[in-house]
């Protein structure tokens, strides 16, 4: 289930706002904890703003695989059913 | 140091004997919360005071002039007076501290001012509301309530731990001859802002707290004040007062290691400044009463911070909590009454909702029931966000050495 193109540059742009990053600073597979010094607290604020943008309900167990851009696609592809 | 009044207001019971009695009893303040729209949230369970009346407390200030923590921190105020046996014009001609802690302040009017704001516009912000809002009114109200002119009164904001801190600079300003009396303890009132914050964390339980359990589901929200006279020994045998119990020591430090998260090391730390400070060995220590919220990290961390203090046996550590909830700014205040009223009395106030302890969580929290103790030494635990934490001994007073 790929995420459609408008909406991973609209997760990048989340993502790269809360994690105070350049876009082009973050890639696909680069890691928010250990390259981009995240913490929990980081990765909680985008599972909600993403349930706010996409108008979807995320559970918190999901966060294990949010640790990169692509495993944020994966959960709001699922989330959104498409 | 001495204890010598108390003055409590929770949703298992208003007022020292009917505190005790909900604490042996193992009573529960869990239900629907009330106090705002909770309309969006899956579950919305709180320990509320449904039925606090200030005006039966409050004798000279406009109740409607204080929110709705202050009102708790003021009617507590009185009430521990009027347990202690206290005239207060004698305390008017005396040097005196009042202490409070909280971790909200008025929020509870600042989520009012705010929807108005957003629904109405700034310029229809209640006046009345906005001039609640201070934190400072907390302890500054119970000034002007009770008309003591020649007190400090301060506000401590260190969140969840600030009860015992407040109790801690209380000890201090006593003991150091700077004060002749203090008012310390803490008070909150429940407030959407937190509820929806620890929600969105994941840490409210859906129905009930259960400490250190294998399924634990995180806090519940719940609000109150406990209120402490604290004197000196010999101040309290001049007036022939009844002793509840000796504050021994207490030990507070800040890490500032993550805003959440707790940190063992720092957690044991500070439980090793408060045996320090009171003289006394782990050995001693008959009852922990921990700050067991029933969150998953807190509960594992501060249970393996007691095992690197206290090692493979360490006393029997329960949770208020798993009756009350989590008060907040009132929580260790409260707590280090349970723990007064528990040497008092003789008993150990179980851990509710308990089935299975967690095996990461390695204390016996005496599960669902009280057990009857003779206890001469209880350490009271109170850790927050930011990583304050502040940790009071208690003793049992035994006659004068």
């Amino acid at each position: 289930m790929p995420v459609a193109t408008e909406n991973r540059q609209k997760i990048k742009e989340i993502v790269c706002d809360i994690l105070e990053l350049e876009e082009d600073e973050v890639s696909d597979t680069s890691l928010f904890r250990e390259d981009h010094d995240a913490d929990s607290l980081r990765a909680i604020e985008i599972l909600a703003s993403l349930e706010k943008e996409f108008k979807v309900v995320i559970d918190q167990s999901e966060l294990a695989r949010m640790v990169n851009l692509q495993g944020v696609y994966e959960v709001v592809a699922e989330s959104t059913g498409r | 140091m001495v204890l010598t009044g108390f003055g409590v207001f929770s949703s298992i019971g208003v007022g020292a004997v009917e505190f005790a009695e909900g604490l042996r009893s193992g009573r529960s303040g869990a239900k629907p919360i009330t106090a705002f729209d909770t309309k969006g949230f899956a579950h919305a369970n709180g320990c509320e005071i449904v039925d606090f009346q200030p005006e039966r407390w409050i004798r000279n200030l406009d109740v409607d002039e204080l929110g709705r923590a202050s009102q708790f921190s003021v009617a507590a105020a009185r009430m521990a007076i009027d347990d202690a046996h206290l005239d207060v014009e004698t305390l008017r001609e005396q040097r005196g501290l009042i202490s409070i802690g909280t971790t909200d302040g008025e929020s509870f009017d600042l989520d009012q001012l705010v929807e108005s704001e957003i629904w109405f516009g700034p310029e229809n912000m209640d006046a009345t509301i906005a001039r609640r809002v201070r934190a400072g009114r907390l302890s500054a109200a119970v000034a002007h309530e009770l008309g003591l002119t020649d007190v400090e009164a301060v506000t401590i904001p260190t969140a969840c731990a600030a009860g015992n801190y407040a109790i801690g600079y209380g000890f201090d300003a006593v003991r150091t001859g700077e004060v002749d009396f203090a008012l310390c303890g803490g008070a909150d009132a429940m407030c959407r802002k937190t509820f929806a914050g620890f929600y969105r964390l994941g840490t409210i339980a859906p129905e009930l707290c259960q400490p250190f359990d294998a399924d634990r589901k995180g806090i519940l929200t719940g609000e109150g004040a406990g209120v402490l006279v604290l004197e000196s020994l010999e101040s309290a045998l001049a007036r022939g007062a009844r002793i509840y119990a000796e504050v021994l020591g207490y030990g507070l430090n800040c890490d500032a290691y993550h805003q959440v998260a707790p940190n063992q090391a720092s957690v044991a730390r500070c439980m090793e400044l408060a045996l320090d400070n009171a003289g006394i060995k782990p050995s001693e220590v008959d009852l922990i009463s921990a700050h067991g919220t029933g969150t998953k990290a807190n509960d594992i961390t501060e249970a393996r911070a007691i095992r690197e203090v206290y090692g493979d046996l360490p006393p029997r550590t329960i949770s208020i909590k798993s009756m009350l909830g989590h008060t907040m700014g009132a929580a260790s205040a409260l707590a280090a009454i349970a723990c007064s009223l528990a040497i008092v009395h003789g008993f150990i106030p179980p851990t509710i909702n308990h089935v299975t302890t967690d095996p990461e969580c390695e204390v016996d929290c005496v599960p669902n029931e009280a057990v009857e103790a003779d206890l001469r030494i209880v350490q009271n635990n109170g850790l927050a966000f930011g990583g304050n934490n502040s940790i009071v001994m208690l003793g049992k007073y035994e006659g004068v050495r």
